[in-house]
């Protein structure tokens, strides 16, 4: 993932200024920041929830939300952007599972009726996703009879299915009692030893520790500091990043 | 000592000593046993209900004992053929526009949602129309429609459109302008988060909409669509006009004959009441059958037709008493 110069506007808040940041394959990366920094915002500039007003943005070379053909630049149809969002996965605060479906379906949803995959097959994919997870059992449950947490695994799981180049993380255990943020974390770091890519917006600077390559810094828009998780969140060169840092300990 | 001083102590000492109602057994405290404060009888409120009560009741024996009311010949036209009649087209009507109405409003709020600036202008449009122009205007115009299209699709227009038929085609077009409206509520009302974790895995904006939002609505929709079903009930007299055979035309008719209006037309309104009262009872269930405890087991239309525990059955399964 790389983003260029990135610009959003909303109205006349300027959101998003001259970000600039890069994801390599394989990377987990931490955002943080205080709250209307730009950082959710910036991940649903990502992949396409939201549109952004100047800068590139691409996953895997390809740029979200434009497509080139003959050397003239478009915007993406609804189509292609829907094309798009399927290489990208995203686990939101709220959960956000389809309340009218079971565990097993809210998984299996993506594959069967976007992914094309027989029903039997995709099936045996929401069951592995949902092992995984630590949620087998709760796969004819209704989100409304699961606990934050498992809501929130369960969406992982759902995001998983989609076999996703990229995942990303909005502040996934905000919502969460402080009891069930520990499940969610141990199946976020299972998600990042399998290899996955993925940009994490989070209050959880002792997970930031544990697993990031890389952390960073976002206030007012911008980035302000960006390195590996010890030299941000040890040693902060920017009085701002240790600010922030010495309330969140 | 004074007046204050004394129920200052009455105070204190009502706080010290534990209160119980006349309910709960003496002495199980094991302390000494404690005050017992007697149950406040309100002799107000009894005098007022049995005032008003009386009132009623008064104002019933009157009408009862009223013989211009004639309450024989409401008797005998009860159920007589022609009311029976009448209230199953009167049924049949509003069942009909109803269902009608339903498909046609779910298109015309998908329009007014749409993102395509020409299908959102023409879906306000209509609703804007058929909420706008008056239902009995709207049957009259549709009775009449001979003068704007005297033949359609080869057959005389007057042979086609009957009253009932008519009225029909009006009350199924006002109502979708109002179920429109309804339905455009109960997608607003489902939370953005649905529509963007569509988004996210995959699906085109009107397929979220349509795949994941519109199922979610269904649960928010019944008690309006439940409302309108029982204005639909009594919006059907105005077919009277055209000669719509309903429960009011047939009252019409038989009064017409034997002059005897007050009884024809109290039969009338019982009738009205009583199916107004099947539908509300009606819809009562059927909003249990959406909202069972906890568990959203039938919050899309197929979901009402499988047999799925509730969620007391499934605690029940569980275990739980």
């Amino acid at each position: 993932m790389v983003a260029a110069d990135v610009n959003k506007w909303l109205g006349s808040n300027h959101i998003l200024r001259g970000v600039d940041m890069s994801v390599e394959a394989g990377e987990i990366v931490c955002v943080l920041g205080p709250s209307g920094s730009g950082k959710s915002t910036l991940l649903r500039c990502i992949n396409g929830l939201e549109s952004i007003e100047s800068g590139v943005i691409s996953v895997d070379g390809d740029r979200v939300g434009f497509k080139t053909h003959r050397g003239q630049l478009y915007e993406h149809t609804e189509r292609e952007a829907a094309r798009m969002r399927r290489r990208i996965g995203m686990v939101f605060q709220h959960f956000n599972l389809f309340n009218h479906m079971t565990a097993l379906q809210n998984v299996t949803y993506g594959p069967r009726h976007v992914l094309g995959i027989s029903r039997a097959e995709a099936n045996k994919l929401g069951l592995d996703a949902l092992n995984k997870v630590g949620l087998g059992l709760k796969k004819d449950s209704y989100p409304a009879q699961l606990s934050g947490g498992q809501q929130q695994r369960v969406a992982i799981a759902r995001a998983l299915a989609m076999k996703p180049q990229l995942m990303l993380f909005d502040e996934p255990t905000s919502a969460l009692d402080p009891e069930l943020v520990g499940d969610v974390l141990a199946v976020m770091k299972r998600v990042a030893e399998e290899g996955m890519t993925m940009i994490i917006v989070t209050h959880e600077i002792a997970f930031a520790r544990e697993v990031a390559d890389r952390v960073v810094f976002m206030d007012e828009g911008r980035i302000i500091e960006s390195g590996t998780a010890a030299e941000v969140l040890d040693n902060p060169t920017n009085e701002r990043t240790a600010n922030f840092l010495r309330h969140v300990k | 000592m004074s007046v204050q001083d004394g129920a200052l102590m009455n105070m204190q000492a009502a706080a010290e000593a534990p209160l119980t109602t006349s309910r709960q057994a003496p002495g199980q405290s094991g302390h000494a046993a404690p005050d017992k404060a007697k149950k406040r009888i309100p002799y107000g409120q009894w005098a007022a209900g049995a005032l008003i009560l009386a009132t009623l009741g008064a104002f019933a024996w009157s009408q009862a004992a009223n013989e211009k009311l004639d309450w024989p010949s409401v008797a005998q036209f009860m159920f007589h053929p022609a009311i029976l009649k009448g209230i199953t087209v009167t049924l049949e009507l509003a069942v009909f526009s109803m269902l009608i109405s339903v498909v046609l409003a779910f298109g015309v709020a998908l329009m007014c949602q749409s993102r395509n600036r020409v299908a959102s202008a023409v879906g306000k449009l209509y609703v804007w129309f058929f909420r706008g122009v008056p239902l009995l205007v709207q049957i009259l115009i549709w009775f009449n429609l001979a003068v704007l299209y005297p033949t359609i699709l080869g057959r005389d227009t007057n042979e086609l459109i009957s009253g009932f038929t008519a009225g029909l085609c009006a009350l199924s077009l006002a109502e979708s302008g109002y179920m429109a409206e309804i339905i455009r509520g109960g997608i607003l009302a489902v939370n953005k988060g649905q529509t963007e974790a569509g988004l996210s895995i995959g699906l085109t904006r009107g397929q979220a909409l349509r795949r994941i939002v519109l199922p979610q609505t269904i649960r928010v929709i019944i008690p309006p669509t439940g409302n309108q079903f029982i204005g639909l009930l009594k919006a059907s007299s105005l077919v009277s006009a055209i000669g719509g055979s309903d429960l009011l035309t047939q009252t019409q008719l038989v009064y017409g004959q034997n002059f005897k209006i007050v009884p024809l037309l109290i039969v009338a309104t019982v009738w009205y009441l009583v199916l107004v009262s099947v539908a509300s009872v009606g819809q009562y269930f059927l909003e249990r059958r959406f909202n069972p405890e906890g568990v959203p087991a039938r919050l899309t239309i197929r979901g009402f037709f499988t047999r799925r525990p509730t969620g007391q059955q499934q605690l029940r399964k569980a275990g739980q008493p």
